[in-house]
């Protein structure tokens, strides 16, 4: 890590504020949201800014709450205060979970939700739990409010759907209702997941009526595939009989590389073991 | 603590709290990076991106006239000095000049008002290139249409170490090789009842220390002043004589703290560059490097290892022969004496009748490597442990009871010409295999082996230092031992209070400058409690010696007539400590006397090596056969120290080694991918974390005062590391039944060996 070079922090003080400074200042700009990740990679000089807009402080954009049915994070919640929200570990204790195991805990104490989802890294934990709870991002631009659900928000490695002038003011997660399951597990050897699998579950009796697999860490964005979606529905003996090819379906979307994380027939091996291991945890 | 010897010892072989933790932990503790000169300059290096390739020009124009940079230095600019330097071989210069020789070589560097100045100035500097055919392996350096990466042939260092005639420059990109052989290998595999023969990878790694290599120099008029992370100072200052060819006496290295080395910081690292910055920025300059930024300055040999092992039909192991071919990366640095001390290590601590043992490294376009914790130990453990579990397995013996009948015994010359061994295997092996529960049963997947490692270490006997006992019976330690956290400034304060009869807290420890402190080699190969602890025990008693004379002088007796005792003299009634002895003879409370000692390669230090350093270590794992990954679930250090002058500090070294050991066998790996080195970074590189270790951890050590330094003492820290590579190799084949021969076993080696096995 070298030096950081020279930049100027601006802190507004709402979200009209924060749009209008980032479309002021463009390429040169970006939004700083705990910097765990953007400083990193300002300090390896990989990405250069003259202008951090930083949306800690605008008040309230920390907040986490429950509405209608669907908790709502804000864009400047770190990690480690969803780990510790009494609301979150009663309403979603799979989101919870899955936080506690983000990077670590220097991380957790910086890093927030709405920054890990923008800057779009490929190993993000939360991207991939939050795409299979069906989560959507609240965003707000100079146009106003809109909603984009998680698998439109992030569209590449690095890359979202944000118009240069929106941020993420929070993220909307449906609780889960009575007769649905959630499961998140990871594979980790390095500083970043090699492998995260998230899986929803939807229950009639003994019918999974509805599945939602995702997988991330293995390719630029989480993935999902809609047969490996349609191989997760069935009487749970049907499934289970199924999940074999529901893996390859879904390895098939994914489609993962070699690279010094793994070759791409290991990966796709894992992603068949998680997937089947976070079928059991689902429905333990 | 096993293996307890009932001593009468006040403050050796006690574990004092160490010295330097409080200071450490409260942040007070001064490093180089914390050191700030007068006037001082900032220096950012400009490194290569291409592995092999020739300088055709260097533009620093604009680079220069960016406001705040004091200049640009180049291998253009060096005149005037002798850039090349090296301790083994000189073939490193302090920049690249005419060419590059891997990806990340220093170019060029800023010197500024600051460091950001410097680093925002690199991008102005233009280097043209013309790019040559790179070579990335041993087999790639040793193929007949090979690019030679050095032309021109060296002169070897004076302070190399090693005996063999030196072999880079010759046309080759050989650096170096070594051999050693008696019996008849080939008559002995021909008479043997079970062989066992295979190839082995060890790769290349990074000995992370938290603190990056870090100097100031201040080169004037005056002569080359140098603040430096460095293990070694004084060899650092003879390359640096060199370099500016200037007398001994005008070169000083002064070492504070240093922040973890484990090999790394041994021998010259950024010293001479930081001084040419100096030299031509006429003023202070430091230079501190990224983690990122040493990680393309030093790593580890990575060996590949053909190894070949026979026993009779009595389970005697008759026969070994091995041959290894070492990646030395762009510059020799140390890797010569790794080449000769992996070459020894294959044999130990085993006795074998019938030994070929041929090693050649190699330069590549690499991360030039050198020393690393163990010293080319590790490299050879690897195939070596294995193929005595290999062995047992196919002759059916217990790898244990195997070990134990094979091992060297105490007094044995088991290496023909060195010193017969020091140390108690059989003691050692027991201590593991209770520890980790040998015989008792294991649970499916779970997998439980012991190792050994005996190697040549305490590396060249030349010590000097100085104790200084000080009118109000205080006393100063002058040293040469850099105190890197192996706790050298509790251990050498211990032995100087034991002898002198003081408390602890009256003794100081002053070290690692070189224009103050008496000569030290080195402070490496687990050699300062053995080689600085007995230079301080002989300084105490010379100060006494003298100290009795001045007390006859004082009570005007004949010197037979005093009788020394703990902390003083006795003569008839009368009992004087130092303090008196002091302050009478000079007539004045103050004054002092001056106890010396030069260790050399003579009497018990004659014979090589200084000792044998011995330990076992116990794992047991367990194998999620789905994914391929590894659990550690137990771990037992043994370290066979002869005598442990601070308990505590020692076992600590003992669980530092074989963490580090357990993070090549698990995890740790530089990886190429072409010319470029792929995870430089410890984001990518995995190192080994505390959630790492298994919950059960047993550090043990054999005490039996069998060392040739004080009291029975002699070295560790190293031992451990070097059977755990082995030793999870081993469990895992135990375990689920399959044998890898490469490190380290991440999950995807172990699930590919297990599909492979279940076709």
């Amino acid at each position: 890590m070298m030096p950081l070079r020279k930049f100027s922090i601006h802190q507004p003080s709402t979200v009209a504020e924060a749009s209008q400074m980032l479309a002021q200042y463009g390429e040169k700009g970006r939004l700083y949201a705990g910097g765990t990740e953007l400083l990193l990679a300002m300090k390896h000089d990989l990405l250069r800014y003259e202008h951090l807009v930083d949306v800690k402080t605008i008040p309230d954009l920390n907040r986490i709450e429950l509405k209608n049915g669907a908790l709502m994070i804000g864009g400047s919640a770190t990690h480690r205060a969803i780990e510790r929200s009494a609301i979150v570990k009663q309403s979603l204790p799979v989101l919870a979970e899955m936080e506690t195991k983000v990077a670590n805990i220097r991380v957790r104490a910086c890093g927030t939700l709405g920054g890990n989802l923008c800057f779009a890294e490929p190993h993000s934990d939360p991207a991939t739990l939050l795409t299979a709870l069906g989560a959507k991002a609240h965003v707000q631009g100079k146009a106003g409010v809109r909603a984009i659900a998680m698998d439109k928000l992030i569209t590449g490695a690095y890359e979202t759907s944000l118009a240069g002038d929106e941020l993420l003011v929070g993220v909307e997660i449906p609780v889960l209702a009575k007769n649905q399951r959630a499961a998140y597990l990871k594979f980790q050897l390095k500083e970043r997941p090699t492998l995260g699998l998230a899986l929803f579950l939807e229950l009639d009796g003994d019918n999974i009526k509805k599945a939602s697999a995702v997988v991330g860490s293995v390719s630029v964005s989480p993935t999902q595939s809609e047969q490996a979606n349609r191989l997760l529905t069935g009487t749970r003996a049907q499934v289970e009989k199924q999940i074999g090819d529901a893996a390859e379906a879904l390895a098939n979307a994914a489609d993962p590389v070699d690279d010094t994380e793994g070759g791409a027939d290991y990966k796709r091996h894992l992603i068949g073991v998680f997937l089947r291991r976070a079928f059991v945890k689902a429905l333990a | 603590m096993s293996g307890e010897t009932k001593t009468d010892f006040q403050i050796v072989n006690h574990s004092i709290p160490r010295r330097d933790g409080r200071v450490k932990v409260t942040g007070k503790a001064q490093y180089v990076a914390d050191l700030r000169l007068i006037g001082m300059a900032y220096a950012k290096v400009l490194r290569s991106p291409l592995a092999h390739a020739k300088i055709i020009s260097i533009d620093k124009s604009k680079a220069e006239a960016h406001p705040g940079v004091y200049c640009v230095v180049t291998g253009f600019d060096l005149d005037g000095l002798n850039p090349y330097f090296g301790h083994a071989v000189k073939d490193h210069p302090l920049l690249a000049i005419d060419k590059v020789r891997y990806a990340g070589e220093p170019v060029a560097a800023v010197v500024a008002i600051d460091e950001r100045t410097a680093f925002e100035a690199l991008e102005f500097i233009d280097v043209k290139y013309e790019e040559l055919k790179g070579i990335f392996t041993p087999q790639e350096a040793l193929a007949k249409d090979a690019p030679l990466l050095h032309e021109k042939k060296f002169e070897a260092g004076a302070l190399r170490g090693f005996e063999g005639d030196v072999t880079a420059g010759q046309g080759t990109n050989i650096c170096q090789t070594h051999k050693i052989q008696w019996g008849d290998v080939d008559k002995a595999f021909k008479e043997a009842a079970a062989v066992i023969e295979g190839d082995y990878y060890f790769p290349m790694t990074y000995a992370y220390a938290m603190e990056p290599y870090v100097a100031i120099a201040d080169v004037t008029d005056q002569g080359v002043n140098v603040y430096s992370s460095a293990q070694h100072p004084f060899m650092v200052r003879h390359d640096l004589k060199n370099i500016f060819n200037l007398p001994v006496s005008k070169v000083r290295l002064i070492v504070p703290f240093v922040g973890g080395g484990y090999g790394s910081k041994s021998y010259t690292k950024v010293e001479p560059l930081v001084a040419a910055c100096s030299w031509k920025a006429k003023r202070p300059v430091k230079l501190q490097l990224t983690v990122e930024e040493a990680m393309l300055t030093t790593r580890s040999d990575d060996a590949y290892t053909w190894m070949k092992t026979a026993v009779d039909k009595n389970g005697k192991i008759i026969a070994r022969q091995a041959k290894i071919m070492m990646n030395t990366g762009a510059y020799a640095e140390n890797s010569p004496l790794v080449v000769e001390k992996s070459t020894n290590r294959c044999v130990g601590p085993y006795a074998i009748a019938n030994v070929l043992i041929e090693n050649m490294s190699l330069y590549t376009n690499t991360v030039p490597a050198s020393s690393y914790r163990g010293f080319g130990c590790a490299q050879v453990t690897l195939p070596g442990e294995s193929q005595i579990d290999e062995l047992a397995t196919k002759i059916g013996r217990d790898p244990y009871e195997f070990r134990l009948q094979n091992a060297a015994k105490p007094g044995e010359e088991f290496f023909p010409g060195m010193r017969p061994f020091d140390g108690t295997l059989k003691q050692d092996l027991d201590t593991a295999a209770k520890a980790i529960g040998w015989g008792t049963p294991l649970a499916k997947g779970h997998g439980r082996t012991v190792a050994v490692s005996g190697s040549d270490a305490g590396a060249y006997p030349l010590t000097s230092t100085a104790v200084r006992v000080h009118a109000d019976g205080s006393a100063t330690i002058m040293t040469g031992s850099t105190e890197l956290g192996q706790g050298s400034h509790t251990v050498l304060p211990q032995i100087a209070a034991e002898e002198l009869g003081i408390t602890y807290d009256k003794v100081n420890v002053i070290s690692s400058d070189t224009a103050i402190t008496p000569y030290d080699r080195s402070t490496g190969a687990s050699r300062t409690t053995t080689l600085m602890g007995s230079a301080v025990q002989e300084a105490c008693q010379e100060a006494i010696a003298q100290m009795v004379v001045m007390a006859a002088d004082v009570l005007k007796v004949k010197k037979e007539e005093i009788q020394s005792v703990r902390g003083g003299v006795r003569c008839g009634e009368v009992e004087l400590n130092w303090s008196q002895v002091i302050s009478k003879f000079y007539a004045l409370p103050d004054g002092e006397v001056i106890g010396r000692s030069y260790i050399r390669k003579s009497g018990k230090f004659a014979a090589l090596p200084v000792f044998w350093e011995a330990a076992a270590t116990g794992v047991e794992l367990s194998v999620d056969e789905d994914t391929g990954k590894i659990t550690m679930e137990k771990l037992a250090t043994v370290g066979d120290v002869g005598l442990a002058i601070n308990p505590a500090l020692a076992e600590g070294q003992d669980i530092g080694a074989a963490t580090m050991g357990m993070g090549i066998g698990l995890f740790e790996e530089l990886v190429y991918e072409g010319s470029q080195l792929m995870n430089g970074s410890i984001l990518d590189y995995r190192l080994p974390r505390f959630s790492d270790l298994p919950k059960q951890v047993e550090l043990h050590l054999v005490q039996n005062r069998d060392g040739v330094g004080p009291y029975g003492a002699k070295g560790g820290g190293e031992a451990s590391l070097n059977s755990m590579a082995a030793n999870i190799a081993n469990a895992v084949d135990k375990a689920v039944g399959v044998r890898i021969r490469q490190a380290p076993l991440t999950p995807e080696r172990v699930w590919r060996a297990l599909k492979e096995k279940n076709k």
